[in-house]
């Protein structure tokens, strides 16, 4: 095969020059490796966020005063909400048929306390028993509170794993006391590590039955949200039009005046998210990527270089038969050998640094199909875009001024 | 074999033209040795690249093997230098990086010949210049009476029907040109047909017909008697 023999004398071309071709791996490396670390840091967060909405299930619903705010506007409007109250939830338990568990939760932050030692900014959440049924929870040890817990309002509580890690680590911790502000309750089960996401964990939680937060707490300043699941995802929309119609009626809002509530589904949450996060994506693979150009101009600049220092070696190939496509082929080798492992470093490079990154923010990453379709797609691109031109004055070369070429 | 019909080659410098051959007819037999003479600017130059593919005229015609090459694309042309042509130049023209050995395959790549097959051809075309113990000496290890037989190798070693070399003593000094004329005189005996383009009349005296150029234009053809000959025939 005459390509395989291009390819050869391709290879040993850039062997000649390793520092010039080292050179401008260098300047593909760069610019592969930083699109890299960006596709891949923000694919690990997106799935770590996609995961942590998936514990909702795709039945599931909240409702809540307010949950997302995206403009200013938005935040002057919703400020002045009514939050939603026990009412809420028992009119919606009673009138929505679609509404196959519903479950008010209320949010507080405490200090928790065991023997000497304590835990600041403990997320406390109140809950009723089904909480557990709806959310994903994995429990490692004990159970969840059950109905009668809740029912006689019991100091019960269900901790995370950092709280249990805190206090007692190489202990049970079934059946000890810990106090959460100024309370004290019986721990009756742990959760399963979930890990965390931005740095924050996400392990930091405790859970008590909501009629014990209520009684510590009194009725949560930042309202109840509702956690809402329908029985199958096809009835979703129609639930969620019922609890729509319920808390209108319940809270006055004229026929003709949007919703003084959201409702998020973990799809909407997740598009959401998404659209919010997309500039910011587009803008640092934009950013990025202006480096991948800067590498492509390295290596057109170096390809010129060479074409023009090998004007002899070209017109002696073409007077000895080499045709157009043989010169354009060996160059285009060259120039695409150059961006191709650049651009597998780059990968490799790239992946380390996001790991590197988002294990300081301790989240997963793995090396994701599109990160490497990504880099390599982008590393032939620059190959063939700034390799062709050179490639194509070489092959056009005339034998005769190539040769007398000094 | 060679059969040119009033070939005319013009160049445009600018508003002037510059008409480098004015009409040159001249037919050329198989197993010939041919020199081409004249001083520089005669066009000798222009009229070598024409018969040797590397360039097409302006007009007029040029029948190679009775093939019309005249008006060949540059492809084609390639193909036809890669088969028919072997180039031997003043000024060697061998790959500086590359072995000896590698020079002289290089014509076979480009006709596809691979692996084993094509070292073959390029070691019996080095050791028909006597090379054979030089075949990874790259050129700048080499003499220059030894780079040009690496040329002289490359240039046969695809069997061409033409063996074209461009003033190829012209960077020797004369003791190295003696040797080289020589290598080039038994080619000739050995059957290839053989045009040497030089301005030099001794070196012109090994052929037997000497075609001198003069404005673009054949001013003589002459035959060489044996007696006046150089070399040994």
């Amino acid at each position: 095969m005459v390509v395989f023999s291009l390819f050869r004398i391709a290879v040993s071309a850039l062997r000649a020059h390793r520092l010039r071709s080292g050179l401008t791996l260098l300047g593909v490396i760069i610019g592969v490796t930083s699109v890299m670390t960006i596709i891949s840091a923000l694919e690990g967060m997106a799935g770590a966020i996609e995961e942590d909405l998936a514990r909702l299930g795709p039945s599931t619903f909240v409702v809540r005063h307010i949950i997302f705010i995206t403009s200013d506007e938005m935040f002057w409007e919703k400020i002045k909400r009514k939050p939603i109250d026990y009412k809420a939830v028992e009119l919606i338990e009673n009138g929505c048929e679609l509404c196959e568990k519903v479950c008010p939760r209320a949010y507080q932050s405490v200090t928790a306390k065991y023997r000497d030692q304590s835990l600041r900014d403990v997320f406390v959440t109140g809950a009723t028993a089904n909480y557990v049924d709806i959310v994903d929870f994995e429990v490692e040890q004990g159970r969840f509170h059950s109905f009668e817990d809740d029912l006689y309002r019991r100091p019960v509580v269900f901790i995370g794993d950092l709280v249990r890690e805190t206090f007692f680590e190489g202990v049970d911790p079934i059946g000890r006391e810990i106090k959460l502000g100024t309370n004290k309750y019986t721990v009756i089960g742990v959760a399963k590590k979930r890990g965390s996401m931005f740095g924050e964990s996400q392990d930091d939680f405790v859970i008590i039955p909501l009629s014990a937060f209520s009684r510590q707490f009194g009725f949560p300043r930042r309202g109840l949200s509702i956690v809402v699941k329908a029985p199958t995802v096809e009835d979703l929309d129609e639930a969620m039009d019922q609890v729509r119609i319920i808390l209108r009626a319940q809270r006055h809002v004229p026929y003709d005046k949007p919703d003084d509530f959201d409702m998020v589904t973990a799809e909407s949450m997740l598009d959401l998210l998404n659209s919010l996060t997309k500039i910011f994506r587009l803008g640092l693979v934009g950013i990025s990527s202006i480096s991948v150009v800067v590498g492509g101009i390295v290596v057109m600049n170096i390809m010129m270089v060479s074409v023009t220092e090998r004007t002899r070696e070209i017109g002696i190939r073409k007077s000895v038969g080499a045709k157009r496509r043989h010169v354009l082929i060996q160059f285009m080798f060259e120039a695409l050998m150059l961006t191709l492992s650049g651009g597998l470093l780059g990968i490799i490079l790239g992946f380390l640094i996001a790991k590197s990154l988002v294990g300081m923010l301790d989240m997963q990453i793995t090396p994701s199909a599109l990160a490497i379709i990504a880099g390599l797609t982008i590393s032939t691109g620059t190959g063939l875009v700034f390799g062709i031109y050179p490639a194509l004055k070489a092959a056009r070369m005339d034998p005769i001024k190539a040769l007398s070429y000094e | 074999m060679i059969e040119t019909r009033d070939l005319w080659k013009t160049y445009e410098m600018g508003a002037e033209k510059v008409h480098a051959l004015r009409g040159v007819s001249i037919s050329i037999d198989k197993g010939e040795y041919v020199a081409i003479m004249g001083p520089s600017g005669s066009g000798k130059s222009t009229l070598m690249n024409l018969i040797g593919c590397l360039d097409t005229p302006t007009q007029g015609e040029y029948y190679l093997n009775s093939r019309k090459v005249s008006q060949m694309n540059d492809d084609e042309l390639a193909a036809i230098r890669n088969r028919e042509i072997g180039f031997v130049f003043q000024t060697f023209n061998l790959l500086p990086r590359a072995t000896a050995l590698h020079n002289v395959e290089l014509p076979l790549i480009y006709n596809g010949t691979t692996g084993q097959d094509r070292r073959a051809k390029a070691m019996q075309a080095l050791e028909k210049v006597d090379l054979g113990d030089r075949v990874t000496h790259k050129p700048s290890e080499l003499s220059g009476g030894q780079r040009q037989r690496v040329a002289m190798a490359r240039a046969l070693v695809n069997d061409p029907s033409l063996l074209l070399a461009d003033e190829p003593t012209g960077n020797l000094d004369s003791k190295t040109s003696i040797e080289i004329m020589k290598l080039i005189d038994e080619l000739h005996r050995q059957g290839n047909t053989i045009i040497i383009v030089t301005h030099e009349r001794d070196i012109a005296r090994h052929a037997h017909r000497i075609l001198s150029i003069l404005d673009g234009q054949i001013a003589e053809d002459l035959t060489v008697p044996e007696s006046q000959r150089n070399g040994v025939h």
